[in-house]
C-alpha cells in the first residue's frame, strides 16, 4: 500500500482553484518531489494532507488513513515542516522538542528524552540544547523545525521548502540530513520545493504542477529525457572559428549549434549523440579545430522544468 | 479530550509568558498598586476632612441596603458608615474588572499571537484536540489573572485591616461575601471573558485587534458597579451566589460555543 495517496484533490479558495485535481502515489520509504513555482499549489497540497484544511473534492489517505474520516489518525502518523519553522523562540531547543514529542503522544519520559537526545545529536544541536530558539541562526532553526517534524518518529514527513533561504552550506546540510532520514530512519518524504537542485539529487519520483494542475509525473530521469530531450554534445575547443561552425552545421544528424560567448565552446544539438559523436569530432578536427574536450552533457530537471512551467496554459 | 494535553499547551505558553517581563509586569504591578492604594485613599481622606464626605449617592447606596447590611452598620459614626460601605461594597465589583483586565493581554494573545509570530500552524498540525487547545489557551490566561487577583486581594485585606482596625475596632475583612467573591464569582466571571476573548483571538489576525475588541468586555462588569453604585445590586451573599451560578452556566456555553467556532481551516487563513 502506497504511504500516500491522492486521488482528484481539490482545494478551492472562492472562485480559486488552489488545487486542481492532483493525483499521486508515494511509495513507503519514498522522496517523492512536488516541484512547482510559488502559488502552484505545494503549500496547499501539504496542509490538505497534514488535515490542517479540508479538500473541496477529492480523496487522500496517508498512512493508510483517510484524511476527511481520519484527521487525528493522520495528524499523528505525519510530521510536517511548515513553510515557517513555527518553532517557539522563548523556549529553549529541548523545551521546544518536548512540547512537539508531547503533543504528538510520546508519553514515556524515558523513551521521549532518549529520542530527543538522538534527534538533536543527529542534528548537531544537542550542544546547544539549552539556549532559547531566539538565538539560534537561520540555517540553525530550520534544522530544529525538522527535528522537531520528525520527533515522533512519523511514518510520513511533509517538507515544505526545507531549504529555503539557506546558504548553500546550510543547504547541503539540510539535503544531507533529507537523505539520511530517507535511507537510515525509512521516512516516506513528500518534498514540496522550488529548488531543483533538491530534487533532483534526493528524488526518484516528481511531479510538476503549476495554477494546482499536474503537468508532468515521472522519475527524474524520465522528465529530463521526455521533456528537455537527448543529451547535447559539448566540445571544448581552442578557439571556435567560422569554418568550423559551418562545418559543424553542415554535419549529418545536427540540428542546431550554440557557441558561447568566449568562443571556445560548442554546445551541438544532435540526434543519436552516442553514434553521431566521432563524426561529429572528426569533422571539427579536419576543419582545423584544437579540441580540448568532448562530453555528453544530460539536460538538467531545471531545463525540463522551466521548460514546463513557461509552456503551461494560463 | 484530556486533561493532560491541555496542560501541555498551558505548560507551554506559560514557560512563554513567565519569560515576557512586558507582559508579567503590567498584569501583575497595576492591580497590586491598585489594590493599596485605594483603600488608604477611602481611610485617610474621609478622616483628614473630618468625617463629611458622605455624598447624596453614598447616602441613597446606604439607604437602598438590604436590612442584614444595614444591621451590621448599626450603631456606628457617618464616617465609619461611609468608610465601610466604600471599603466592603463599592469596591467589591472593581475585583471583577481585575482578573478580567489581567487576563486580557494573555487571551487576546492566545491565538493571535502565535499567528502574528507564524508558530500556528506547527501547533495545529499536532494530534492535540480542538478542546485540548482551546481549554489550554483559556488556561494560561485565568491561572496568572486569578493569581494576580487573588494577591491584589490579599493586599486589599491588609491594607484594609490595617487603616481599618483603628476605625472599627476589628478586622473588617476578610467576610464571607468577599470569599465568596474571590472564590466564587471572580473564577467564573474571568473564564467567561477569557473564553470570549480567546475566540475572538482565534478568529481576527493579530493581537492588537483582538485586544481592542476585547475591551468591550468590561462593559457588563462596569454595569454590575454602576448597579451597585445605584443601590440596584448589593453584592451580598445570596446575590454573589445566584452570579456566580449564572456566570459559571455562561461558561459552559462560551466553551462549547467555542468549540463550535474552532475551525483549522478558517485560523489557518487569518495568518498574515
Amino acid at each position: 500500500m502506497p504511504a500516500i495517496e491522492t486521488v482528484g484533490l481539490v482545494k478551492r479558495f472562492g472562485s480559486l482553484a488552489a488545487v486542481d485535481g492532483l493525483s499521486f502515489e508515494v511509495e513507503a520509504g519514498e522522496i517523492f518531489g512536488l516541484l512547482g513555482p510559488n502559488g502552484s499549489g505545494k503549500t496547499t497540497t501539504i496542509r490538505m494532507l497534514s488535515c490542517l484544511i479540508a479538500p473541496t473534492e477529492g480523496q487522500a489517505s496517508v498512512g493508510g488513513h483517510d484524511i476527511r474520516r481520519d484527521p487525528l489518525r493522520v495528524r499523528e502518523t505525519v510530521g510536517v515542516l511548515t513553510e515557517n519553522p513555527s518553532l517557539y523562540e522563548r523556549l529553549t531547543a529541548y523545551e521546544n522538542m518536548e512540547f512537539f514529542a508531547r503533543a504528538y503522544g510520546a508519553a514515556d519520559e524515558a523513551a521521549r528524552a532518549k529520542r530527543i537526545r538522538e534527534v538533536l545529536e543527529f542534528f548537531e544541536l544537542w550542544g546547544r540544547r539549552d539556549e532559547r530558539v531566539g538565538t539560534y541562526s537561520k540555517g540553525m532553526k530550520q534544522k530544529l523545525a525538522i527535528a522537531r517534524a520528525i520527533v515522533h518518529n512519523p511514518e510520513v514527513l511533509f517538507l515544505d521548502e526545507p531549504t529555503a533561504g539557506l546558504d548553500p552550506k546550510a543547504s547541503k546540510d539540510i539535503r544531507d540530513m533529507m537523505e539520511r532520514l530517507s535511507r537510515q530512519e525509512k521516512h516516506t518524504i513528500l518534498l514540496c520545493t522550488h529548488n531543483l537542485e533538491d530534487a533532483e539529487r534526493l528524488c526518484r519520483h516528481v511531479m510538476i504542477i503549476n495554477k494546482g494542475r499536474s503537468i508532468v509525473a515521472g522519475t527524474t530521469d524520465e522528465l529530463r529525457k521526455k521533456i528537455a530531450g537527448p543529451p547535447k554534445l559539448e566540445v571544448c575547443l581552442i578557439k571556435v572559428t567560422e569554418q568550423i561552425m559551418r562545418t559543424v552545421e553542415a554535419s549529418e544528424n545536427v540540428k542546431a549549434v550554440e557557441v558561447n560567448g568566449a568562443n571556445t565552446k560548442l554546445v551541438i544539438d544532435v540526434d543519436d549523440p552516442d553514434g553521431s559523436t566521432p563524426c561529429v569530432v572528426k569533422r571539427i578536427v579536419d576543419a582545423g579545430g584544437l579540441v580540448r574536450s568532448v562530453q555528453l552533457v544530460e539536460p538538467s530537471l531545471e531545463e525540463a522544468y522551466l521548460k514546463l512551467v513557461k509552456e503551461a496554459p494560463v | 479530550m484530556r486533561l493532560d494535553r491541555a496542560l501541555l499547551v498551558f505548560g507551554k505558553d506559560w514557560r512563554e509568558v513567565r519569560r515576557n517581563w512586558e507582559v508579567i509586569l503590567p498584569i501583575a504591578l497595576v492591580p497590586l498598586i491598585f489594590s493599596v492604594i485605594l483603600p488608604a485613599v477611602f481611610f485617610i481622606l474621609p478622616s483628614s476632612v473630618g468625617g463629611s464626605t458622605s455624598t447624596g449617592w453614598i447616602e441613597a447606596l446606604i439607604r437602598n441596603m438590604p436590612g442584614s447590611v444595614q444591621a451590621e452598620m448599626a450603631g456606628m459614626s457617618s464616617l465609619q458608615v461611609t468608610t465601610y460601605v466604600m471599603a466592603l461594597y463599592f469596591l467589591a465589583p472593581f475585583f471583577l474588572i481585575i482578573p478580567v483586565m489581567a487576563s486580557s493581554v494573555i487571551a487576546s494573545d492566545s491565538f493571535a499571537g502565535e499567528k502574528e509570530r507564524k508558530t500556528i500552524e506547527g501547533l495545529l498540525a499536532t494530534p492535540l484536540t480542538d478542546g485540548e487547545l482551546l481549554l489550554g489557551k483559556i488556561l494560561v490566561s485565568f491561572v496568572p489573572s486569578m493569581i494576580v487577583t487573588l494577591l491584589s486581594f490579599t493586599a486589599y485585606c491588609a491594607s484594609v485591616d490595617f487603616f481599618g482596625y483603628n476605625l472599627f475596632g476589628r478586622l473588617p475583612l476578610p467576610n464571607l461575601s468577599w470569599l465568596m467573591l474571590m472564590l466564587g464569582l471572580a473564577p467564573v466571571v474571568s473564564l467567561a471573558a477569557i473564553g470570549l476573548t480567546v475566540i475572538i483571538s482565534a478568529r481576527v489576525r493579530g493581537f492588537r485587534e483582538a485586544q481592542q475588541i476585547s475591551v468591550l468586555l468590561i462593559l457588563p462588569i462596569l454595569g454590575l458597579l454602576f448597579g451597585q453604585a445605584a443601590g440596584v445590586l448589593i453584592f451580598g451573599p445570596t446575590m454573589i451566589l445566584i452570579l456566580t451560578g449564572l456566570f459559571a452556566v455562561v461558561d459552559i456555553v462560551v466553551f462549547r460555543v467555542g468549540l463550535r467556532l474552532f475551525q483549522r481551516e478558517e485560523i489557518l487563513s487569518q495568518t498574515r
